[in-house]
């Protein structure tokens, strides 16, 4: 189960509000490699899982994804408060405040809304910690460039954040198909899927 | 999977273990050796991570930040060490050391956590429970930000 923390896991204090730059962020919260994306990926796959170590890295995992989910809506809040007339008609947020006005909705910036077929769980134990190591490569990369595209120092910080932990992420991914690999056939990692399969 | 990490300090913090005779056709990323350096609490939430030798930032700028500003940004920052360790133990169960610091950690948050809640209101709904009204119902939410705001 989960119990909800009345915090944020890092700070988020946006001074100026700028509905340009929230329709932007937007797609960490709903786009095809999003915190939504990553928290269902993860917590969805550990269930296949056949080994403890496995179980537990994706369900630690996932866990922090949902509050990195949370940090997202926050920034795209903030950026939205207490917007003018002239604001709402900002070009690339006025499409977004036609249908949601300033609520938090799990979408692509590009207006595509949250899909599940953006993400995977193949019951598999090789074939879901690669495609976890390539979720947090292309999670860094919307990272990478909402760096390019903010000057916001209030957002940037918060981005940097986030970015940071798809590298560490990444890291205990690829620790964990190796630690995968030792429980299997050690010539022959691809004989039997150990998920499904009994060895 | 201990023996498979052999120190390999010569090659650096930001380096980690690869097995000699690696398996064709399985996707290699190298342990992160035990003993690796570590930033102080408050710089590894600023940082994002608590291993300097993953601290691999974007155009390699260092951007100054100090993201603990208040009594609760020092809990997010003991709880965001205990975050990092947790995943760091999940592939390294049998390190002691990291081990030892976890728990270390967890004293220390269980601690500042019973003083900050007690000064400023619930964490989780339950806390309410300590206080002679309901709470929990108290603004700012976590989304909330007014500047010279509360907290």
């Amino acid at each position: 189960m989960f119990i909800y923390e009345k915090k944020l896991q890092y700070p988020v204090k946006i001074k100026n509000t700028n509905p340009r730059l929230a329709a932007l962020v937007i797609s960490q919260y709903g786009g095809p490699d999003g915190e939504l994306g990553a928290s269902l990926r993860y917590l969805s796959q550990r269930y296949a899982m056949p080994y403890p170590e496995l179980k537990g890295l994706l369900t630690d995992i996932g866990t922090e994804e949902l509050g990195h989910l949370e940090m997202i809506g926050a920034i795209v809040h903030q950026l939205t408060r207490n917007l003018t007339e002239e604001q709402i008609k900002t070009a690339g947020f006025d499409s977004y405040f036609v249908d949601r006005t300033t609520g938090v909705y799990p979408t692509a910036a590009s207006g595509f809304p949250y899909s599940a077929a953006s993400m995977a769980v193949k019951g598999d134990v090789i074939a879901d910690l690669t495609e976890d190591l390539a979720a947090e490569q292309k999670a860094r990369v919307t990272y990478d460039n909402i760096l390019r595209l903010s000057d916001d120092p209030d957002v940037n910080d918060v981005i940097r954040f986030l970015r940071e932990r798809e590298i560490v992420h990444f890291q205990r991914f690829g620790e964990a198909i190796r630690l995968a690999k030792e429980k299997m056939d050690q010539r022959n990692v691809y004989f039997i899927n150990p998920a499904f399969d009994k060895p | 999977m201990e023996n498979e990490m052999p120190p390999a300090q010569q090659c650096g913090d930001g380096h980690g273990t690869l097995p000699e005779c690696a398996p064709l056709s399985v996707p290699f990323v190298p342990f992160q050796q035990t003993g690796s350096k570590r930033f102080e609490t408050n710089m590894a939430l600023n940082h994002g991570t608590l291993f300097p030798g993953l601290d691999l930032p974007f155009r390699s700028k260092a951007e100054p930040t100090n993201a603990v500003q208040s009594a609760l940004n020092e809990l997010q920052a003991l709880e965001f060490v205990i975050v990092e360790l947790g995943l760091y133990l999940d592939t390294h169960q049998n390190d002691t050391e990291a081990f030892a610091l976890f728990r270390q950690y967890v004293d220390m948050e269980s601690q500042a956590r019973k003083a900050y809640t007690a000064r400023f209101g619930p964490l989780r709904q339950t806390d309410a429970a300590d206080g002679r009204t309901y709470t929990w119902l108290k603004e700012p939410w976590p989304w909330n930000f007014q500047e010279g705001g509360a907290k």
